[in-house]
């Protein structure tokens, strides 16, 4: 694979794609089996280390899933590409930050 | 039967117009190209490229109500009226319906469209299995019409650097080739953020081949193959 390959991004999108349909699938049978009703309950379930690793693991890939998904509608229509790099890098950051606050979340509460 | 055709002469005229027509069809008159032959007899300032008249050369593709097809092989009868014929859409116009083919042919040299393979010829020719043959099916019998590359969205977006299905169906032709030693060239030069993956698999393409080929699925074998390489 080259620096630009385009097939990193197809990986990326497809396995993201993945770890979303499993997890629905896995939190469709969890709340099938008896949801939390209560705001406490559903901070004392995502509080699980399991959980917290499952809703961790959601995070990134729902971030992945998103970056390569914009990135291709930032590299279709925004045009030139000073204004292409500048969009992509804010796309960037402010999606790293949402999978920092994510896992500071998450972690702050299972420990 | 009413038609309407889209006319620009860039020597004469700032921006195009469409032009309607009224033509009494013969009884020989059953394709779009029949038509226009009888239309340019009325008005011999029409222009539009034709040559073997039988779904064959490619040269007389055009958008036809709306959809990419080959006026030679387009039956009047059933079209709505009036026909609205323009040039393929996302091509440059040099004048009526004739359009700049210039980048379609650069995307399609790009990907080297011959063998490539420097291993020394044998006596008669190099032998394919039935097997290795039959590969080659649904792939070439494209004959460069550039309905498909003209109706991609993705080829609108990037007409530039996204080589388009036509030139990407034209290079697994020759990938998947048992005659051809070039496969890890041809991978690497097509794994690039632009020229392969750019196709959203619309599958505008697939739609509107006239020999009802498909270039996304042609696209999908060759993600499908730099998977493999690379894994």
């Amino acid at each position: 694979m080259t620096l630009l390959s385009g097939q990193r991004a197809f990986v990326f999108q497809r396995l993201s794609a993945l770890v979303l349909l499993a997890y629905i699938a896995a939190a469709a049978v969890r709340l099938a089996l008896g949801a939390p009703v209560t705001l406490a309950q559903w901070q004392a379930w995502a509080a699980q280390p399991l959980a917290a690793a499952a809703l961790l693991v959601l995070a990134l890939a729902l971030v992945a899933h998103a970056w390569v998904g914009i990135r291709d509608v930032v590299l279709d229509y925004v045009r030139p590409f000073a204004v292409c790099v500048t969009v992509l890098g804010i796309a960037a950051t402010g999606l790293a930050l949402l999978a920092a606050w994510s896992a500071l979340i998450l972690v702050s509460h299972a420990l | 039967m009413r038609f309407r055709i889209y006319r620009f002469d860039p020597d004469k005229q700032a921006k195009p117009a469409l032009q309607d027509y009224e033509l009494q069809l013969g009884p020989s008159d059953h394709k779009v190209l029949d038509a226009l032959e009888r239309l340019r007899a009325q008005d011999d300032s029409i222009g539009y490229r034709r040559s073997c008249r039988e779904g064959v050369c490619g040269s007389d593709a055009m958008n036809i109500n709306g959809r990419n097809m080959l006026a030679c092989i387009t039956p009047l009868a059933g079209l709505r009226e009036p026909v609205t014929l323009r040039p393929l859409p996302g091509f440059p116009v040099i004048r009526d319906l004739i359009v700049d083919m210039t980048q379609f042919f650069r995307h399609y040299h790009e990907i080297r469209p011959y063998l490539v393979n420097h291993e020394p010829p044998p006596e008669r020719e190099r032998l394919q299995s039935p097997e290795e043959r039959d590969k080659l099916n649904g792939l070439y019998e494209c004959i460069l019409c550039a309905c498909c590359s003209s109706f991609c969205p993705s080829q609108w977006w990037n007409p530039e650097k996204f080589l388009g299905p036509a030139a990407l169906l034209q290079a697994e032709r020759f990938i998947i080739d048992s005659r051809d030693r070039a496969t890890p060239e041809r991978l690497a030069f097509l794994d690039d953020v632009y020229k392969l993956y750019r196709c959203r698999t619309i599958m505008n393409c697939t739609e509107v081949c006239p020999k009802n080929l498909s270039p996304a699925r042609a696209i999908e074998h060759i993600r499908i193959q730099q998977l493999r390489r690379s894994g």
